[in-house]
């Protein structure tokens, strides 16, 4: 079954990875195009050698969180994890994660395989692999020149998944539960209510009309964006009944307490969980890969671990300490994530500094008008605790003038293209009490990081971020 | 002094940050102490075009631009009449292609317009996407355009109708005759997006100008601080096209 070419594509694959390992280069996707090149269908040997299967998680925002929760969460269990790293989610960093995990002898080096991928892979993906299961965490819009429109991506998803796919869906997003439609394997998560939960929206939202029949969908709730309790008077598409349901949710100062109710027990009051993540879109990726958990077979126990032990990913709510003062690095990539971190930073009460560095590069996505969908204007109501934004990236001069058109006075807006300069006035100038927030775009982020790293005095939080 | 907007569907069209569009308008009304009132038209709602000063059309998907095409061309006449009036009007993108005769799609069918504008588009193989800057001929000191442009349309002009401006890098109207959006009375149609109007202040200026001179007012527009417009603007120009 496996031919000459396999091995010669994983042979030359691994030798690349080593000798550029060796030079001190990133091995994250050119192996992978090395092998692929030789035999198209390695990707296919490898990635369904797994015992355990292989588990793909896609969407626009939180596919990299959950991932990890996942892999936690399972190593919590004891099973032997291999995942992709961070941005290796398209089909030849796919390959070079799959090869990273297989021996010189063809076998896979862990008992299960998890993959973020990058929703437009998703189909090219699936004519190799056939996955397990798959978890679809939400649609926003994100990137548009990438992708033609988010209508078309959510389309592709949908077509490409194999309906023996098991499906792990957010049940608050009308724009993934359509996918679960007419399938008898797909499981849901949810939000019951968030505290700032709100019967109204004006955030820009998608999908708000029905995809079965054109109507305008009606909201008990609105938790964020199109999320919340949503069902069509028309036609009777609606939200399903979660399988885990979160409730009782209460942010705390690192994270964020809740109760998991699970399906079927209407009488219980629900498991107390801990998640050591900021923000309420990460409460969706923690119920995400606890509700995957929960289909792999997993105790209640050990995903309670595996949440409560979590370490943040490089760039996801990481937390420096600089001078005695806590600066928190997040990635802002498209006006939903954005305004979720806006809405996490005025919950503080504190006075607030903030860093935006916006690249307009291929993986930032080159069309910036994203950032006049972002609800800065929310931002500017807090003006009182607003006391610095500095715009820094290729693009600081839109951002600037973003902020000036939201209202913000020109006085605490400063514009600086020299990353550590912007770092350093940032830091120079805050009290120890203040939320500092250092929020770039994908290809500021690394850059971003290492500044801080080199700046920070303590080292509270470390995670290793790059594997090979 | 009061300014009327009504933006066209934006429930439907909100693509590529078209609130942009408005929050320029608006807050460079306010900033000279002009009122601004923004009416959101929604699919069905009965609007008298006669009390419109500046229609604003934004882009939207295929499928929620198909929804509307219908919608719209319930009220072609009104529309049409308030065009020749002299009502101002900023039509983006899909928008901008619906003022056209007709839309031909991949298999040659060919969905009418509302036939205002003298231009058609046909649908192309390939998106055209990517930062625009062109020329536009007023001969002002600020005299581009910067925008972000991603559509697969290709819009050709007919004679009755004359382009906004020349395109100095991107594709514009169609990637083939070198000529971006178009001008017709007081309508401006053009791909640009990104948004178009923040980092393009005089052509929002010439807008309000225009709907003010419609209302009988002639003076000179109170002028604004616009290092940072212009800032955000000549970063675009310089990075793309150099110095000149």
């Amino acid at each position: 079954m496996k031919g000459i070419r396999f091995w010669f594509a994983l042979w030359a694959g691994k030798i690349a990875a080593i000798l550029m390992k060796m030079m001190g280069r990133k091995a994250t996707t050119f192996p992978g195009v090395i092998a692929g090149k030789i035999d198209q269908s390695i990707i296919n040997h490898l990635g369904m050698s797994f015992k355990k299967g292989t588990i793909i998680i896609t969407g626009t925002n939180g596919k990299t969180t959950s991932n990890n929760l996942l892999a936690a969460i399972l190593s919590a269990a004891d099973i032997k994890v291999a995942f992709n790293r961070e941005g290796a989610n398209m089909i030849t960093g796919i390959t070079g994660a799959l090869l990273q995990n297989t021996s010189f002898f063809g076998k896979p080096l862990a008992d299960i395989l998890l993959l973020e991928v990058d929703e437009a892979t998703v189909p090219v993906l699936c004519k190799y692999i056939k996955p397990k299961m798959a978890v679809i965490t939400n649609f926003f819009r994100d990137q548009l020149d990438r992708y033609g429109e988010l209508d078309t991506t959510v389309r592709l998803v949908m077509d490409a998944l194999p309906q023996e796919t098991e499906l792990i869906l957010n049940a608050d997003d009308p724009l993934v539960t359509r996918m679960g439609i007419g399938r008898n394997n797909a499981y849901y998560y949810g939000i019951k209510n968030l505290p700032d939960s709100s019967p109204n929206s004006n955030e820009t939202r998608e999908g708000r009309y029905c995809n079965l029949c054109g109507e305008e969908l009606s909201y008990e709730l609105f938790h964020y964006g199109q999320l919340g309790l949503y069902s069509c008077h028309n036609c009777g598409f609606r939200r399903p009944d979660p399988d885990i349901t979160a409730q009782d949710i209460k942010p705390e100062e690192d994270g964020i307490v809740f109760r998991v109710q699970t399906k079927g027990f209407a009488d219980n009051t629900g498991e107390l969980f801990y998640l050591p993540l900021q923000g309420y879109y990460n409460l969706y990726n923690g119920l995400a890969a606890s509700c995957s958990a929960m289909r792999l077979g997993i105790n209640t126990e050990a995903i309670r671990q595996g949440l409560k032990s979590f370490v943040s990913d490089a760039g996801r709510m990481e937390s420096f300490v600089l001078d005695s003062k806590k600066v928190t690095l997040t990635l802002v990539k498209n006006p939903m994530g954005f305004n979720q971190v806006i809405r996490t930073m005025i919950n503080l009460k504190k006075d607030i500094r903030l860093l935006i560095a916006i690249n307009d590069l291929a993986a930032d996505g080159r069309d910036i008008s994203w950032l006049w969908d972002v609800n800065f204007e929310g931002l500017v109501e807090n003006a009182h605790n607003l006391k610095k934004i500095i715009c820094s990236g290729l693009r600081a001069e839109d951002m600037a003038l973003r902020l000036k058109y939201a209202g913000l006075s020109e006085s605490i807006m400063e514009i600086q293209h020299d990353a550590e300069t912007a770092v350093k006035i940032l830091e120079s100038q805050a009290e120890q009490e203040d939320a500092i927030f250092v929020l770039p775009t994908y290809t500021m982020l690394f850059p971003i990081r290492d500044i801080l790293s080199k700046y920070k005095t303590s080292k509270a939080q470390d995670k290793e971020v790059v594997g090979a | 002094m009061k300014i009327q907007i009504y933006h066209l569907y934006p429930d439907l069209l909100d693509l590529y940050g078209d609130r942009g569009n408005i929050l320029a308008l608006s807050a460079r009304s306010r900033w000279r102490n002009i009122e601004a009132e923004i009416h959101k038209v929604s699919l069905n709602e009965s609007i008298d075009f006669n009390k419109a000063d500046i229609l604003f059309i934004g882009g939207g998907s295929d499928r929620e631009q198909s929804i509307l095409v219908e919608d719209l061309s319930k009220r072609r006449e009104d529309i049409k009449e308030a065009i020749d009036d002299g009502m101002v009007v900023l039509a983006i993108c899909g928008g901008y292609q619906m003022l056209g005769q007709y839309y031909q799609t991949g298999d040659g069918v060919r969905i009418p317009g509302l036939s205002i504008l003298d231009l058609h588009t046909v649908a192309g193989k390939n998106r055209l996407i990517g930062n625009v800057i062109a020329e536009l001929d007023t001969g002002a000191s600020l005299n581009t355009i910067v925008g972000f442009e991603n559509h697969s349309g290709k819009t050709y002009l007919g004679k009755g109708a004359r382009p906004l401006a020349k395109v100095l890098k991107g594709y514009g109207n169609n990637g083939e005759d070198g000529f971006e959006g178009v001008r017709y009375k007081n309508v401006f149609g053009t791909y640009l997006h990104g948004p178009l109007l923040p980092k393009n202040p005089h052509i929002t200026d010439q807008i309000l100008k225009l709907a003010l001179e419609r209302k009988g007012f002639n003076g000179e527009l109170v002028k604004l601080d616009d290092s940072l417009e212009i800032a955000a603007h000549q970063a675009i120009v310089k990075r793309f096209v150099g110095n000149n």
